[in-house]
Parts: structure tokens; C-alpha cells; sequence
């Protein structure tokens, strides 16, 4: 019995441990951040990604050549962005996109290299917490199961006669 | 008292369910943590590596129900019997699961949870096939009748397997192709590393799962017929003179 939950607590601390490290990953490496906290941050130089949307008819440039000039707006907060980097696929007005750059000080403008998919994070841990619950919870079950019944038959605690109704009427 | 491959059950589960575990969390690393997002679909492409191996393993599933399925017919042997049904229990859970995460991964890449797509029609088509075997195990009384019908069923209802597979060459649909054909492998090493680990992952723990519901149907009709002979036992002892 004391095995049966240790192995599922190294399990759960495995599934755990992966979740942690994943979780952290994608902070550090793919997370966005919000128009209002570049502007505010105080650390200017580090490259980081933003998301936001392409406020109409501020589009220009020579957008298949990588070069172009727009604003980026989120909310109530807009950030002029400078992009040269590598051609830009299907970009427009009022389209949603992540940038990664960084935020020039002086001019106050976004100085972008990249562009990239917006996160759908949701989805993806949806995908894998209905998987893994699902299948842990009935493997979970079954064990279980098996482990009573067994305990049912060694124990031969099959039938307890008891004083029934039936042979006392009789 | 037990029979023997019940007993080699015992001994050997844990090999598969241990395997299986090393592989799942193996895949679980490589696929969330070290493979490559997709230049398309970008971190989304991550949901292949449940939803592929999940939706592979229900049809491996579904085959040993087939093919268990005719052998019980042919043999008439109750723990092939008891290993059927086993197998339907965990392929419709598999089906499920392999539906579920086709649909998260459908809404932002198809922009819709469902579509009327062959391959979508067909695989529900095998949850309801499930559903209806495990409803007539339930709802016929005689064991061994329930067997002989759901059997049947299960064997008619194999024609959906094929179906599945081809139907997305066989009609215009919105789901890809197939990445395995004779035609070559058509995904990069990045993604089939991953993909595979959780593949043989799943279809261990399939193995695992079986086996573990097995001895439970097992058990339980032991325990069951045991019960009853004793109680036939205790209840003639009382009332004979």
C-alpha cells in the first residue's frame, strides 16, 4: 500500500516538477509585456517582446523589405515603432501582433528586430491538464481497484454469514 | 485459484506502466520544453503532441477490440472476453480525450471548435460505436449474451476504422494528410522526436490500462461467483434439517 502511493507521489512530483520548469520557460522566453510597462520601465536596453495592434493609417515603409514605421497601440497607451528586420508577412492596419525589441529612451520609440506569433497559451494548457487529469484520474481509479479487490480475495472476506431474515422466518 | 495469465498480468503491468511512464514524461519534456515552436502555428503546435498520440491510440485500441472481439466469438474464452471489454472502456476514453484536444486545437488554428469534416464525422462515429457497446454489456442481463452481441457489434462497427484513416484522401477535408505514408515521413526530426516518444508512450500505457482493467473484470466476476457459491453454501447449511 505504501508503495502504491509512492510511486504516484513521484509521478505527481515529476508532473508537477515539469510544469514548474515549462511555466518558467515560457515567462522568461516568450511571455509579452504591456505597452504601459515598457514605457514606465526603467531598464531600457534589454530586449523584450510586446503586444498590441496596428493603430489605422499609420502604416509605412517598404514593409517587404523589412523596413517600417507604425504605431502600436494597446488599450489607451500607443508606442511608436520603428521595425527593420526580416520582411513582413501579411502585416496591416488594425492587425494584432508581437514585436521583440527594444525601447530607445530618448525618442521614446520601439525599436523592433522581430515580429512573432501571438501566444495562445490557454489552449495549450488546456490541451494537456484535460489529458493528464483525465488519464491520471482513471489509472488512479483502476489501481486502486485492483489493489481492493485483490485485498477482497486474500482476505477471503467473501460472505459473513449473517442472521437472516429469511433462514430465521423459515 | 487465479488464472495464469492473471497472473502474469500481476507480474509484468508494472514493466509497461513504468516504460510507459518514462516515455510520457520524456515526451512531456522534449515536446513542451525542447522542441521548436512551428512557423505557422507557432506554440500551438505543442497540442499535436497529446492530440496525435491519443487519437492513435484509440484506433490501436479499437483494433484489439476487433480482433479480440472475433477471436471470442471463435473461442467463446471469457477473459478475452473480459480484455474486450477492457478495451473498449479505455479507447472510448482515449476517443474522448483524442476528440477534446482536436477541438482545443481546432478553434485557433480553424477558428472553430467543431466542423462537419470527414475525419471528425468518422472518429465521433467510433465514440458512439464505444457508446453503444458499453451500453449493451450494461443493459443485457446474460453476461455471455452482452458478450456475444457487443462482440458483434464491435465487429461491424471495424468499418470505421479504414474510414478514418482515408478520409482525408478519400474526400477534401480540412484536417492534413496523413504524416505517415508510403510516400515518406512529412515532419521534421524537431517534431517527430517528441511525437513519437508520447506515441509509444501512450500505447504503452493502452497496454498498461488493459491490463489493469482486465484483472479488475476478472476479479470482480471471481469475487462475484465466489460470493454466490458461498452464500448458496450458507444458505442451504441453515435451512436443510
Amino acid at each position: 500500500m505504501t508503495g502504491f502511493y509512492t510511486r504516484w507521489a513521484i509521478m505527481v512530483g515529476g508532473i508537477i516538477l515539469l510544469t514548474i520548469m515549462t511555466y518558467h520557460q515560457y515567462q522568461r522566453d516568450l511571455s509579452t509585456i504591456s505597452l504601459a510597462t515598457v514605457l514606465n520601465s526603467p531598464t531600457t536596453s534589454e530586449t523584450v517582446r510586446i503586444q498590441g495592434m496596428v493603430k489605422s493609417e499609420t502604416l509605412s515603409g517598404a514593409v517587404e523589405q523589412g523596413q517600417a514605421t507604425f504605431e502600436l497601440m494597446d488599450g489607451s497607451t500607443t508606442v511608436p515603432v520603428e521595425y527593420a528586420g526580416p520582411p513582413l508577412e501579411n502585416i496591416r492596419e488594425l492587425k494584432r501582433m508581437v514585436l521583440i525589441g527594444h525601447l530607445d529612451p530618448a525618442t521614446k520609440t520601439f525599436k523592433a528586430n522581430d515580429t512573432a506569433l501571438i501566444n495562445n497559451f490557454g489552449f495549450v494548457a488546456a490541451a494537456y491538464l484535460i489529458t493528464v487529469l483525465s488519464l491520471g484520474w482513471a489509472i488512479f481509479a483502476m489501481s486502486q481497484r485492483v489493489m481492493v479487490l485483490f485485498k477482497e480475495i486474500k482476505e477471503e472476506k467473501l460472505y459473513e454469514p449473517e442472521n437472516e431474515p429469511l433462514a430465521n422466518n423459515e | 485459484m487465479l488464472n495464469r495469465f492473471i497472473r502474469y498480468i500481476q507480474r509484468y503491468k508494472g514493466w509497461f506502466g513504468g516504460a510507459a511512464a518514462i516515455c510520457i514524461f520524456l515526451g512531456l519534456f522534449t515536446g513542451l520544453l525542447a522542441s521548436p515552436p512551428d512557423y505557422y502555428q507557432g506554440e500551438l503546435v505543442r497540442i499535436m503532441y497529446v492530440h496525435v498520440p491519443l487519437a492513435h491510440t484509440s484506433t490501436l485500441a479499437y483494433s484489439v477490440l476487433f480482433f479480440g472481439s472475433i477471436w471470442y466469438l471463435w473461442k467463446r474464452d471469457p477473459l478475452v472476453d473480459n480484455m474486450c471489454q477492457a478495451s473498449a472502456g479505455i479507447c472510448a476514453l482515449f476517443t474522448a480525450l483524442a476528440l477534446i484536444t482536436g477541438s482545443i486545437w481546432a478553434k485557433p488554428t480553424w477558428n472553430t471548435w467543431w466542423t462537419w469534416d470527414p475525419r471528425l464525422v468518422s472518429f465521433s462515429v467510433l465514440l458512439l460505436i464505444l457508446g453503444g457497446y458499453l451500453m449493451l454489456r450494461k443493459l443485457v442481463d446474460d453476461q455471455e449474451r452482452g458478450g456475444r452481441y457487443a462482440a458483434i457489434l464491435a465487429i461491424v462497427g471495424g468499418i470505421d476504422l479504414p474510414i478514418i484513416k482515408f478520409s482525408v484522401e478519400w474526400w477534401r477535408t480540412l484536417h492534413q494528410p496523413m504524416s505517415f505514408s508510403t510516400r515518406g515521413v512529412a515532419i521534421s526530426d524537431d517534431i517527430l522526436v517528441p511525437l513519437t516518444l508520447m506515441s509509444l508512450g501512450a500505447w504503452l500505457l493502452f497496454a498498461y490500462m488493459v491490463m489493469v482493467r482486465t484483472q479488475i473484470l476478472y476479479l470482480a466476476d471471481l469475487l462475484q461467483a465466489k460470493k454466490g457459491r458461498l452464500l448458496s453454501q450458507t444458505h442451504f447449511s441453515q435451512t436443510s434439517p
